[in-house]
């Protein structure tokens, strides 16, 4: 598939957004979808629609089958050993509490101490904040440097004996930075520590191959990588699946159940519990495809051009700010103009048809880091081109006339 | 819809030099006000005198030109009114801002009204509704002094 003629099979760009062609540029906040997925979802509840794993009627077989499919697409996608160490869960959200969670019941003790950074989403904060409070679990910060990356050696400098998680993220959600996983992980395990990864943004950005990567979980979100909304995927170690106790309790999760005991199914029937988002996960196999079509190199090498196209672009906008300048980056541009609230450039871009985000981007910690309340972020997908960024770059020059700027 | 209307000359003047951007010496009420969804905050300062009356009003925070041209208007148009009729100039504006045509109130003077009815642009736009309103909605709070931390999701 020819990556410069994409767009086309995105049906939403087919329409006028208020007069305005759509130009879309938040998708670190959620990507749009292919023709194929919303199609496939169409196609589930029309022909083929069951719940799975149930049932012995036909449709239940059809329907098991094609969301067990999508769980091999996804092993294969990004390379785990195991078929069984992929869980769908309702969101990366999901995902992260389901770790956070477990390895608070089962691994944690009192006085130990998890290691995240200052770039992560409140995602990969809040649910080990919760240990805080119910485990006494200490919760320390690696810090980002001027050009708003975290090398490792500020990871290094937190960890301490009483260390036995770190939790980060793939590609950072505001400044684009990613971080050295495989680096951060041969480091982390050399001293018995575990590694969570929250992939949201690296799932659809970067090459994801588990066993190379070697992290011990990996949350994926779907709808950031052209799937349906209300679908993660929890990539673990099948030693740790296997080990930690089960997340939620209900049906479908279970092995045997009497009135004095129960017991639990097997990976990954262990933690799907109840009836899951079927549909989501049986289109999301097209959202695979889709990537596959294109290959990630080359969604790589096409993402980089526009970002340094963007970045180009924006560096001659004076009183532009950019957040941020990693050598290795991905993904988003974020930025601040001088004189105009992202709120106001955000109103102001909208009514062009441009689509951004403004606010903290639920990262505040970085925020008050960088001692700014709110940034305006565009971030980008396969479907965008370079003179999006031109007319982003339009629409800045038109907020800075309408707040008077030179 | 339409930008001028929302971004009026006296939105942006407001927006650039809030008039009460400061902390009232001997403030007897007050509250904070905040919007998690953009980080938003706003921490209004009521001085009321023995006749109930608003002696000083001011705030402090920082936000979009809308929250903070809205919050200086606020504070302009509130100081030296009753309490009660800052209450009934509170309700007139939430009321204007979420259906009513144009402000009722008689306490306002015309030109008052005219610069409130400035904010009215807001309405075209839902997710910007909650700038106007953030800081009107914490000074009920410091008013009934419940200290309670207001917010836009709750």
């Amino acid at each position: 598939m020819n990556i410069d003629t994409i767009k086309k099979e995105f049906p939403i760009f087919d329409n006028k957004i208020q007069n305005n062609d759509l130009v879309y540029l938040d998708s670190a906040n959620s990507s749009q979808k292919p023709k194929v997925v919303i199609d496939k979802i169409s196609e589930f509840y029309t022909k083929q629609f069951s719940n799975v794993g149930r049932s012995v009627h036909y449709l239940a077989v059809a329907a098991t089958n094609l969301y067990e499919n999508t769980r091999s697409s996804v092993q294969k996608y990004i390379n785990a050993k195991d078929k069984n160490e992929i869980v769908f869960t309702k969101g990366a959200t999901e995902a992260l509490n389901l770790v956070a969670n477990t390895l608070g019941q089962k691994y944690l003790e009192e006085g130990d101490e998890i290691l995240l950074t200052e770039l992560e989403h409140h995602s990969n904060y809040v649910p080990w904040h919760y240990l805080r409070k119910s485990k006494n679990i200490k919760i320390n910060f690696a810090e980002i440097n001027e050009d708003g990356e975290v090398p490792i050696e500020n990871i290094e400098k937190k960890i301490t004996l009483k260390t036995k998680v770190i939790a980060i993220n793939h590609l950072s959600n505001v400044t684009g930075a990613i971080l050295p996983i495989k680096e951060i992980t041969e480091l982390a395990h050399s001293k018995g520590i575990i590694v969570v990864v929250d992939g949201c943004q690296g799932g659809p950005h970067l090459k994801l191959d588990m066993q190379d990567l070697d992290c011990d979980f990996y949350a994926i979100s779907c709808h950031k990588m052209y799937g349906p909304t209300g679908l993660g995927i929890l990539y673990g170690k099948k030693k740790w699946l296997e080990e930690l106790p089960p997340y939620q309790g209900g049906g479908g999760m279970i092995k045997e159940v009497k009135k004095d005991r129960i017991t639990y199914g097997d990976l990954p029937n262990k933690y799907e519990a109840g009836t899951m988002a079927t549909a989501q996960v049986i289109a999301f196999d097209q959202s695979i495809k889709f990537l596959e079509s294109i290959g990630i190199e080359n969604i790589i090498k096409h993402e980089k051009e526009l970002i340094q196209y963007g970045q180009e672009i924006l560096r001659k906008n004076n009183s532009v700010k950019l957040i941020g300048n990693p050598k290795n980056k991905g993904g988003v541009l974020s930025f601040t103009i001088q004189g105009v609230h992202p709120h106001d450039i955000a109103t102001i871009l909208d009514e062009d048809g441009i689509a951004i985000r403004a606010g903290h981007h639920c990262c505040q910690i970085l925020h008050d880091k960088l001692k700014i309340s709110a940034s305006a972020r565009a971030s980008i997908g396969v479907y965008n081109i370079k003179s999006d960024f031109d007319q982003l770059n339009e629409s800045i020059n038109k907020c800075k006339k309408i707040f008077d700027l030179r | 819809m339409n930008l001028k209307e929302l971004y009026q000359e006296i939105i942006l003047e407001h927006g650039k030099n809030p008039r009460n951007l400061r902390k009232t010496e001997n403030f007897n009420k007050d509250a904070k006000g905040n919007n998690p969804l953009c980080g938003d905050i706003v921490h209004v300062y009521l001085k009321l005198n023995e006749q109930k009356k608003v002696e000083d009003i001011s705030f402090e925070g920082s936000g979009c030109a809308i929250s903070m041209a809205s919050a200086s208007i606020m504070t302009d148009l509130i100081k030296g009114k009753s309490d009660n009729e800052a209450k009934e100039i509170i309700e007139d504006f939430l009321g204007m801002i979420k259906e009513n045509p144009e402000l009722k109130s008689n306490i306002l003077k015309e030109d008052d009204k005219t610069k409130l009815m400035c904010l009215s642009g807001v309405k075209q736009y839902p997710m910007r509704v909650k700038c106007a309103t953030l800081s009107w909605h914490t000074l009920i709070s410091a008013m009934e002094n419940d200290g309670k931390e207001v917010s836009t999701e709750s």
